[in-house]
């Protein structure tokens, strides 16, 4: 039993070591400069350690991540667990896990090495090329959706040529937006290709697995019962998928997402290599296109320097960043295990 | 219709997963195996033979004969060039000293160092360029150089490239230029190698030769020590937990609890705990070591193996814990003799799975084990050294070295030789689990 305590006391022993370190920096500095100023010279003379631009780069980054895994891992999730075939998911699933398995060295050398200097050069036309491959399929079923819905209020005798005007009338609207949308992004200049962008891309990638795994369990717990009463309602697989599966799992999802994040904001290699490492607040605060720098890549960086001087403001100050870190992990860690037990205490009551 | 839209996005979503790991590998692959099978010229022979004696002297020799031969017009022509210039005086010697000088530095930084010159101090400037392709973007750069043009005045000037034969225009050496282009097979012979000594050889100058053997080594060490360390804390964890204590009492609620927060801790956190703790408070080492570096993986991969162990001793039918009871065996004797044994698949999948973290993180060890520079370890230098390894000089190659440009195929080699060994241990674990799951429903 004593040794089962390890990871118990472990995890204790983090904490009291993280805090110990970090708790001086606190004394020397104060707590207000650290959260609130953005100006990061710790080796300037004097000294200013305002850490906010670091706490938005990480923030940036990882709402970046997010978009990029929520989507495409609810979506893959969804059609793992309900639309594809048994033997196809034989397959997705180990390609999903050896996605996770990569190391995120590797991925940060594929973000520096491959994805920089393509966006440096070629970027405008791949964020057009990734504007149309996105806006392509949800501009059709944007149209087609609206286009049954208008149609649907017209007057009955009208029938399918009706729905037909419906959705070129939807269509005539939308397309020209869609259009100028991708030409102005096509035209954008990059200026440096380790960006925010780059990083939320290739974080979103590396938490893709993670959102897939989990969601798809949250979906599969769902049971085949609430399936089978909504097809026997006569259900079409959408309606199913839409008003009962997904609501039912939800807090699984939900839970599958603050995993996600936990899996981005904790991310030091990727961040490190790829995303400039410039302690500024990009203008504005969500361009993407602009370097910035994480909790991670900081101390990452800076503890090569720090190190020299042990016992100083400037080796505190990382471990009052790791501190955050680990805080913020712990939250989520409590939000996702609260998540979750609420959602199968409801599902069994 | 919607249904179908609906079907359609989400195997978007998955199609467009499986591109992106494929994006994401097939560079790494095709490159990365190009530190191992490339057309090497006989500049890499020699380094072989000099620096780790291998290769055949008497080929080599006929090699080097043939390519000195090839050279030596190259080499009269630019001494006759410099004769003429001492016998014009100084406004011609003025005129043409400078491109001279970085015509020179390009040839010598191509084929290598004059022969009888003084053996150059740097490793890397006493040989020219081991590979073709290498060579060729050094010939691109010999035949043309870069200016900026600023004619323009909306631009900030454009980069342009100028024939350097221009800068000697009206001399003899303007037939250097058209020489060297034709003949650079015959002054470097590049025939196809497969370069198997990347893997086993160490590295010299700073990886411009050699290959990344301390970094393979390092990374084995801080693998097995992790595992090492882990394994047991591990299993007698999850014994615990499953045999031993009540289910859902509180014990285990918060155990489960610190093993879940264990997991989501970011690595770097782990990284500087370990400098924290094992080096500075506890002095495991003096400074960095192997030593600690395994200790701060082993805490990492902590929870994963204690997952594993869970789930695999959870997965023992009762049915063979009953049948030991019944025979007289205490609760020890059972789960040594009886549940251990048949759980064993499991576990070994879990540690599989745990190798192939640990050997992939770099965020634990930077501070802790890894340096940049090192030989290859022995083991009893390990509690006290520190290592390179393969994630962190993947880092410090692409980013803090001083031509990182020049060694990409080290860079793309290395980043192979680690999704390589990951995704092997991770088949592994596949390849147990299918054969696992196939024997229990059998």
């Amino acid at each position: 039993m004593l040794v089962a305590s390890t990871s118990a006391v472990a995890i204790l022993f983090i904490f009291v070591f993280i805090v110990k370190d970090a708790l001086p920096f606190f004394q020397l500095r104060g707590v207000r400069e650290f959260f609130a100023s953005a100006s990061w010279y710790p080796s300037a003379g004097p000294p200013s350690f305002g850490a906010l631009a670091i706490l938005v780069g990480s923030g940036l980054v990882t709402l970046g991540s997010i978009a990029v895994a929520g989507p495409f891992g609810i979506a893959a999730a969804v059609c793992l667990s309900d639309i594809l075939p048994f033997r196809v998911r034989q397959w997705v699933k180990p390609m999903i896990e050896l996605l996770a398995a990569i190391p995120s060295v590797a991925f940060g050398f594929f973000a520096l090495v491959v994805v920089a200097p393509l966006l440096q050069s070629h970027g405008g036309t791949i964020l057009m090329a990734a504007w149309w491959m996105i806006s392509g399929p949800v501009g059709v079923v944007l149209v087609i959706v609206l286009g049954s819905v208008a149609s649907s209020m017209l007057p009955e005798r009208f029938g399918r040529l009706g729905l037909i005007a419906a959705c070129a009338a939807i269509a005539i609207l939308i397309v020209p937006f869609i259009v100028r949308a991708g030409y102005w992004l096509g035209r954008i200049e990059v200026h440096s290709g380790t960006n925010a962008l780059n990083v939320s891309i290739i974080l979103g990638l590396m938490a893709l697995p993670t959102v897939v795994s989990v969601s798809e369990d949250a979906l599969q717990s769902v049971g085949r019962e609430l399936r089978e009463g909504a097809y026997a309602l006569g259900a079409t697989r959408f309606e199913t998928l839409t008003r009962v599966v997904i609501p039912a799992a939800r807090s699984g999802i939900a839970a599958a997402l603050i995993l996600g994040v936990m899996r981005a904001i904790g991310e030091t290699m990727v961040v490190w290599m790829a995303s400039g490492n410039a302690a500024q607040i990009p203008k504005p605060w969500y361009n993407l296109l602009d370097p910035v720098r994480t909790l991670t890549a900081t101390i990452a960086g800076d503890m090569g320097e720090a190190d020299h001087v042990t016992g100083s403001a400037r080796y505190h100050v990382l471990f009052a960043m790791a501190l955050v870190l680990l805080a913020i992990s712990f939250l989520f860690n409590l939000i996702s295990e609260h998540v979750l037990s609420r959602g199968s205490s409801r599902s069994t009551s | 219709m919607l249904d179908r839209l609906f079907t359609g996005l989400g195997i978007s979503s998955i199609v467009l997963m499986a591109v992106a790991l494929l994006v994401l590998l097939a560079p790494i692959v095709v490159r990365g195996v190009g530190a191992f099978v490339f057309r090497g010229t006989v500049e890499h022979r020699k380094v072989l033979a000099k620096e780790f004696g291998r290769g055949k002297p008497e080929q080599l020799s006929l090699d080097v004969k043939r390519a000195v031969e090839a050279r030596r017009p190259v080499y009269n022509m630019i001494s006759r060039f410099e004769n003429d210039l001492e016998t014009r005086g100084f406004a011609a010697k003025r005129k043409y000293a400078a491109a001279l000088d970085e015509l020179k530095d390009v040839l010598a930084s191509l084929l290598g160092p004059e022969p009888n010159t003084p053996q150059p101090p740097l490793l890397r400037e006493q040989y020219g360029h081991t590979r073709w392709d290498r060579a060729q973007v050094e010939l691109d750069e010999l035949l043309l150089r870069s200016e900026y043009d600023f004619s323009d005045p909306t631009v900030m000037g454009r980069q342009v490239k100028v024939p350097r034969a221009k800068d000697f225009e009206g001399t003899e050496l303007v037939e250097l230029f058209p020489y060297v282009e034709q003949h650079l097979s015959e002054m470097l012979l590049p025939r196809w190698t497969f370069y198997w000594g990347f893997l086993l050889d160490d590295s010299r100058d700073a990886h411009f030769f050699g290959g990344i053997w301390p970094e393979l080594l390092g990374t084995f060490y801080l693998t097995l020590g992790a595992i090492l360390c882990a394994l047991p804390l591990g299993v007698i964890s999850a014994i615990y937990i499953v045999e031993y204590a009540r289910a859902d009492s509180r014990v285990v609620r918060l155990i489960r609890t610190c093993i879940s927060t264990l997991a989501g801790v970011p690595s770097i956190v782990f990284g500087l705990f370990g400098l924290a703790f094992f080096i500075n408070a506890l002095s495991v080492s003096q400074s960095k070591s192997v030593l600690a570096g395994a200790l701060t993986l082993a805490l990492l991969i902590l929870p994963l193996v204690i997952r594993s162990a869970e789930e695999a001793l959870r997965a023992v039918p009762k049915a063979y814990k009953e049948a030991a009871y019944s025979l007289g065996a205490g609760k020890w004797r059972t789960i040594c003799a009886v549940s251990l044994p048949a759980a064993m698949p499991g576990i070994l999948t879990g540690v599989v799975i745990s190798m192939g973290r640990a050997a992939g993180e770099t965020a634990p060890i930077i501070f802790t084990a890894a340096v940049s520079v090192g030989g290859a370890l022995t083991l009893w230098d390990t509690f006290a050294e520190p290592t390179p390894a393969l994630p962190w000089n993947i880092y410090n190659l692409c980013t803090e070295h001083q031509a990182a440009d020049e060694i990409r195929h080290v860079q793309y080699g290395m980043v192979l030789t680690l999704v390589a060994l990951v995704l092997v241990l991770n088949s592994l674990a596949i390849a147990l689990r299918a054969r696992m799951s196939q024997r229990l429903r059998s």
